[in-house]
């Protein structure tokens, strides 16, 4: 098999790598904010349960965690798993992924001096105005180099995907290398993931720099 | 009248800060507060303002009544919509200006107006820059706050909170957080807003500012109103021992 054979088969795990990644972070970035804001609710209950949440998932590692989510509801319920694999596999890293996010939010919001709630109070605005015009945007810019890392842990995390016999780039590359006895795929692989991490810092470096309007 | 709080109670987890005190101020009134650190000034601003709940007493602006005690001793207030209609009579000035960094100047000035308000964007855009016309301002409409020294920053404070027009605006110690060569430029828009007739409270450390701009002036110590009356008679003649006493750390 040579170099371009090689890398076409393996451009399907590419595509499958990043599919995991862009429907991780469509999904945990909003979730995120919701447990963060479910943390801060004003019932002890949800508060509980919330960071009973976020510190398992911190606990324990994302392999086991993609492991329970995928044969869970088979030892649990017997359920028929075999059209579960992609669907516990994004819900895995969604759920883990949230609660990352959500302490790294949680970090933004506190840091806003309560004097910006207390001018948007006096000035007649909603808790709703006040958190979506004044309070959220500074949190955004506040927290990009904590997302950006987390971003960048993402690209490489995707291939924990392996652990569930997805075949996304590589699990391709060491099922490759094993049957054409070559090295090539594993760097194949490698620039992959640093070329997908050199572009992923790029675009968040020009959204870091739109926000440097203001300090 | 514009504002009027009766025999106000304020307590934080037991420390009784406001002691039944009771105030008012008229339209066009000038009234500066002063007092020893801890003595409850801000708090009494701040439930002026409706940053912090009254534990007993009442508050009317207008008139019209935003908080009064029940007949079991508890201070109860107006629904949240009424009492959004009533902080807009009110603005506050804060000594750390407070002003949304992430919003150009023009913005910080327009943005209540036009989301809170309703106001149209032409018209909060026209009231903006006449009022940033009047602080001195006007070339710093697109600038950001960061980019305006702190008096720079406390005038846009100023013209932010009339903006919104509210009957009465509130001071609480707004050239604290400032180099003393820069306090001058703030206390000169007071003074102007105050040659305008409008109705301020300003709680400040600046006696001669006192002295020269308010109608009244009031000395709290300990959570009471311990003395008020004219600015002549309470810098001159104050009758209280503890006036007395304050007022001798300031001579020199
Ligand atoms: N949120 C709060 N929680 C607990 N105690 C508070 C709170 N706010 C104020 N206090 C206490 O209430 C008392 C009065 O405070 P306040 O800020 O009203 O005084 P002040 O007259 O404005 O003083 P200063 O001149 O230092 O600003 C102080 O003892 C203060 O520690
Ligand atoms: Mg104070």
């Amino acid at each position: 098999m040579d170099i371009s054979t090689m890398f076409s088969t393996m451009s399907v795990g590419m595509l499958r790598s990043f599919g995991i990644f862009v429907l991780t972070l469509v999904g945990s970035l909003p979730l995120g904010m919701v447990v963060a804001l479910l943390k801060k609710s004003r019932f002890v209950v949800v508060r509980a349960i919330t960071s009973a949440y976020i510190t398992v998932i911190r606990g324990t590692p994302l392999m086991l965690q993609l492991l329970v989510w995928y044969f869970g509801p088979f030892y649990l319920f017997g359920m028929n798993i075999g059209n579960w694999r992609f669907p516990a596999l994004i819900l895995g890293f969604v759920l883990n992924y949230a609660a990352y996010f959500a302490e790294i939010y949680r970090g933004g919001i506190e840091s806003i001096p309560v004097g910006q709630y207390e001018a948007c109070e006096v000035l007649g605005y909603t808790k709703t105005q006040t958190f979506m015009r004044v309070i959220l945007p500074q949190v955004i810019k506040r927290i990009m180099p904590s997302v950006t890392n987390e971003v960048i842990t993402l690209v490489k995390d995707t291939s924990l995907a392996f652990t569930l016999a997805y075949q996304e780039v590589f699990s391709l590359a060491k099922q490759i290398s094993a049957s054409q006895t070559s090295f090539m795929p594993f760097v194949i692989a490698g620039i992959f993931y640093f070329v997908a991490n050199y572009i992923v810092e790029f675009v968040m470096k020009r959204i870091e720099k739109s926000m440097g309007y203001y300090k | 009248m514009i504002l009027q709080m009766d025999n106000i109670k304020k307590s934080f987890d037991g420390l009784e800060v406001l002691k039944d005190i009771s105030f008012e101020v008229d339209k066009g009134e000038v009234v500066s507060i002063i007092g020893p650190s801890g003595s409850g000034k801000s708090t009494l601003l701040r439930c002026a303002t409706f940053l912090e709940t009254i534990d007993g007493g009442e508050i009317r602006y207008m008139g019209q009544r935003a908080a009064h005690t029940d007949e079991n001793g508890q201070a109860v207030y107006v629904s949240h919509q009424e009492l959004r209609h009533f902080r807009s009579y009110c603005g506050l000035v804060f000594q750390q200006f407070n002003l949304f960094p992430h919003y150009s100047i023009l913005k910080n000035l327009t943005d209540a107006p036009i989301h809170v308000q309703h106001r149209s964007k032409e018209e909060a855009e026209q009231t903006a820059m006449e009022l940033l016309g009047k602080m001195g301002i006007a070339d710093k409409a697109d600038a950001y706050p960061y980019q305006l020294s702190g008096g720079q920053q406390q005038r846009v404070a100023i013209a932010r909170a009339l903006a919104m027009k509210p009957e009465i605006l509130f001071f609480d110690e707004p050239t604290s957080a400032l180099d003393p060569e820069l306090t001058g430029e703030v206390l000169k828009v007071i003074r102007q807003l105050a040659d305008e007739h409008m109705t301020m409270v300003v709680v400040t450390h600046e006696m001669p500012f006192a002295k020269a701009v308010s109608n009244r002036v009031l000395f709290m110590d300990g959570g009471v109103i311990v003395e008020q009356g004219d600015p002549i008679s309470v810098f001159e003649n104050p009758q209280e021992e503890r006036t007395k006493q304050f007022l001798r750390v300031f001579e020199h």
